[in-house]
């Protein structure tokens, strides 16, 4: 597993935590009644939170990864030299085409997801349901888009990936 | 109008005639990382030009004879 789908991979769990957390704790509050549906405020306070949540434990997760990265070189080429060790992980990290095209094509799948989501919600406002429902279902469709992004872009690391396919 | 077109290579055989270079030395040369070789050389990426041009550059040949076409399926 190259370095890329290793970070896939961490980026995928560091989601799925995300989304069952936020799942967990938005539905214990929806049913304990604590927060009116129709508080719409509080909601976006609980989102809004939650995604500064998310933001720092990426940053987090990235920090321990890289560091995860660097004793795993080092352990593997049975070095201390810090020079060879950089120059390892410099040759690990590169971003190349390959990796720019199946970032491009794997967010426009996550685009796709979310604007289904924001779709979805409209059309649900249209026929009466509750704002909360329908601000939740925009919330989890981005995060969700988010997850599918990553499953698609190990499945063409996996699979390949051709230009202009 | 030509059918699908299957873009082939012979990287393999030009890094053994390089004494065996490396997927990870090709890499570095080429300016790209070792997974990329490693889907070029099994067919699963087609490279830019750019990138072609440059693994041409690292074994000192024409692109033709480091990537060539072959033509799948009906003609129509």
């Amino acid at each position: 597993m190259c370095y890329q789908e290793k970070r896939t991979v961490m980026n995928l769990l560091n989601g799925i935590v995300f989304l069952a957390v936020y799942c967990v704790y938005a539905w214990s509050k929806y049913q304990s009644g604590v927060i009116e549906p129709g508080d719409l405020k509080s909601w976006a306070l609980i989102m809004l939170v939650f995604i500064g949540i998310g933001i720092v434990a990426t940053i987090i997760m990235q920090i321990l990864f890289q560091i995860f990265i660097a004793i795993s070189i080092a352990i593997e080429e049975r070095t201390e030299d810090e020079k060879k060790i950089n120059k390892t992980i410099a040759a690990n990290m590169v971003e190349d085409e390959m990796d720019k095209l199946i970032e491009l094509k794997s967010s426009k799948v996550s685009f796709i997801f979310a604007g289904i989501g924001f779709f979805a919600g409209l059309i649900a406002l249209v026929f009466n349901v509750p704002e909360v429902i329908v601000l939740n279902c925009m919330f989890l469709s981005f995060a969700a888009g988010s997850l599918l992004e990553g499953i698609y872009s190990m499945y063409l690391y996996r699979n390949g990936v051709k230009n202009g396919w | 109008m030509a059918g699908n077109i299957q873009i082939t290579n012979n990287i393999r055989k030009l890094r053994f005639f390089a004494d065996e270079m490396t997927q990870q030395s090709l890499a570095e040369k080429a300016g790209v990382s070792r997974q990329t070789i490693i889907a070029i050389e099994s067919g699963k990426y087609n490279p830019s030009l750019d990138l072609a041009f440059r693994i041409a550059l690292v074994f000192g040949v024409k692109i033709g004879e480091v990537f060539d076409y072959e033509i799948t399926g009906e003609n129509k």
